[in-house]
């Protein structure tokens, strides 16, 4: 019983749908392997692919019979193996270009091509090298895969079960399956190279934010660390009316007030050193300078897109719950989430810690005065967990 | 076996070859890989069966995994040295290895050690220069 013909063009359309709805491309390239194994009945089928962290290649995927088969992620290739060699410099182009592939039977063939012979001794080297290559790799055939002139990957094809022949037909459809994987890999490698970068990014974007909080500590010698734990404690409080579900908060909500809480105070960069550092009470002008720093710091960050949330952290963080505060009078439940955790976290840390002037007061007296004001001050929701996490010693 | 007869009929001695892997896949491609280069192939799916067949067969040299379920590779070592059987010429192959396990298989004096993945060459070489010599 001879077996049934395959239709290449439908067995190529699905293995291009294949890689739409695959985004890894090993297992996509595992797939392919597994049915041109089984589909065209080739004893063994294996693919080498490029590794740009070695920047060699590995034989990492391969189907067949056992015995055919060769152990995924055992064998490696450098830039001189005869076969790597073979695909990557152009001056052997003309040799495989013609069929897509080389094929074990045709090198004997090539041997007394003459423009081979007019090649040199070099050449003529390299094929028996390469024909000496493909038994240990038990493969007939081997088709190249680039992306823009980039050899990505080489498919390895092994006898076929009933012994005959490869048809030109069959190796255009193995070079045509070869630069679908080639595609695939590229894609995952592009995708992967974005998200690293994304991620190099966010973490230089950090360290800039940090670096800004810093800047106001070396002006304002008073708060040393302040920022910080201004910052842990609103995170903190944050993440407990999250566990407790005392409020839903929006996505990424605490990305930004992560930031906001290192930058709550960087309006102080425009507030004269004298002021900041006096030690006397202030005057009335010094006082509205003074309290500028949270529209000075919302200036400053203006200009940034996808900081609207920051911003509200930033300006709104002396705002109080019953009107009272500053810049705008915010009242209740309109001064924004992240600006009432803030304040809770501010209030908290500027009671607790020394001042040159005056000793800090102790935790439990600080919560217990943090408490009286809840509803003036203070939003319930955030002192509330701030009450849990002291309670269970968290703070 | 049939292989290994038919050389000694013509008076000719092959190497022996232990090749000690927990994955059946390698066993079976390095089996074939080395018979085919005229050489008698052993193979063990792990320490306790490599030791049994290192006292039987003698063999020349032996390819030792490192990463094994059952008695890994270093402790194959152990008890070779233990028993005086540190003669017996080991290459180590492994995959990523800390520092630590390098260490103690070179104090066990083996010969040599090959990283997953490896250049086929490379270990073909390393094989043939221990048999030749």
């Amino acid at each position: 019983m001879s077996p049934p013909k395959i239709d290449y063009k439908r067995e190529l359309e699905s293995a291009s749908k294949g890689m739409i709805l695959i985004h890894d491309p090993r297992l996509l390239i595992k797939l392919i392997v597994r049915s041109l194994v089984q589909k065209v009945r080739i004893q063994h089928a294996g693919m080498i692919l490029y590794d740009p962290d070695k920047d060699s290649y590995v034989l990492s995927i391969s189907r067949g019979t056992i015995g055919e088969r060769i152990p995924e992620d055992l064998i490696r290739f450098n830039k001189t193996n005869p076969l790597i060699k073979l695909f990557i410099q152009k001056e052997y182009k003309y040799i495989f270009e013609n069929r897509n592939a080389i094929v074990a039977e045709d090198i004997n063939k090539l041997l007394w091509k003459e423009s081979v012979i007019s090649n040199g001794n070099g050449t003529k080297q390299l094929l028996h090298s390469v024909s000496a290559q493909l038994p240990k790799l038990n493969a007939v055939a081997c088709v190249p895969a680039y992306y823009q002139h980039m050899l990505l990957a080489i498919l390895l094809i092994g006898e076929k079960q009933d012994g005959s022949r490869f048809g030109q037909e069959e190796l255009d459809f193995f070079s045509a399956l070869a630069s679908d994987v080639a595609m695939a890999i590229r894609n995952a490698q592009l995708f992967e190279y974005l998200k690293r970068e994304a991620e190099r990014n966010r973490n230089l974007f950090i360290q800039t934010t940090i670096a800004l909080g810093s800047a106001i500590e070396a002006k304002d010698t008073y708060t040393h660390g302040h920022t910080e734990r201004v910052t842990k404690y609103a995170l903190a409080i944050g993440r407990q009316m999250e566990a407790s579900q005392a409020y839903t908060f929006p996505y990424k909500f605490f990305e930004n007030l992560y930031i906001a809480g290192l930058l709550h105070d960087i309006g102080k960069i425009g507030v004269p050193e004298t002021i900041l550092s006096k030690q006397d009470k202030l005057t009335p002008e010094e006082y509205e300078i003074m309290k500028s720093h949270t529209t000075r710091g919302a200036e400053i960050l203006s200009s940034l897109s996808g900081f609207e949330e920051v911003i509200n952290g930033v300006k709104y963080h002396h705002e109080r719950y019953d009107g009272r505060g500053y810049p705008e009078g915010l009242k209740g439940e309109d001064v924004p989430m992240i600006a009432a955790i803030i304040a809770v976290a501010d209030t908290f840390d500027a009671m607790t810690t020394d001042r040159p002037y005056r000793k800090g007061m102790s935790k439990d007296k600080a919560i217990l005065e943090i408490k009286d004001c809840i509803n003036k001050q203070f939003n319930r929701k955030p002192v509330d967990a701030l009450i849990d996490l002291f309670h269970r010693d968290e703070l | 076996m049939l292989l290994n007869e038919v050389a000694e009929s013509v008076g000719v001695c092959m190497p022996k070859l232990l090749i000690v892997d927990d994955e059946s896949d390698i066993r079976e491609f390095a089996r074939k890989f080395f018979l085919k280069r005229k050489i008698d192939v052993f193979v063990a799916s792990g320490g306790r069966q490599a030791l049994e067949i290192i006292s039987s067969e003698k063999p020349d040299l032996i390819l030792l995994d490192v990463r094994m379920e059952e008695m890994n590779g270093i402790e194959v070592l152990r008890e070779l040295h233990k028993n005086g059987n540190a003669c017996a010429k080991v290459i180590m192959v492994s995959g990523v290895e800390d520092e630590e396990t390098i260490k103690e298989a070179n104090a066990l004096g083996v010969i040599g050690y090959i990283h997953k993945p490896f250049i086929l060459e490379e270990l073909e070489k390393l094989v043939f220069n221990q048999l030749n010599r």
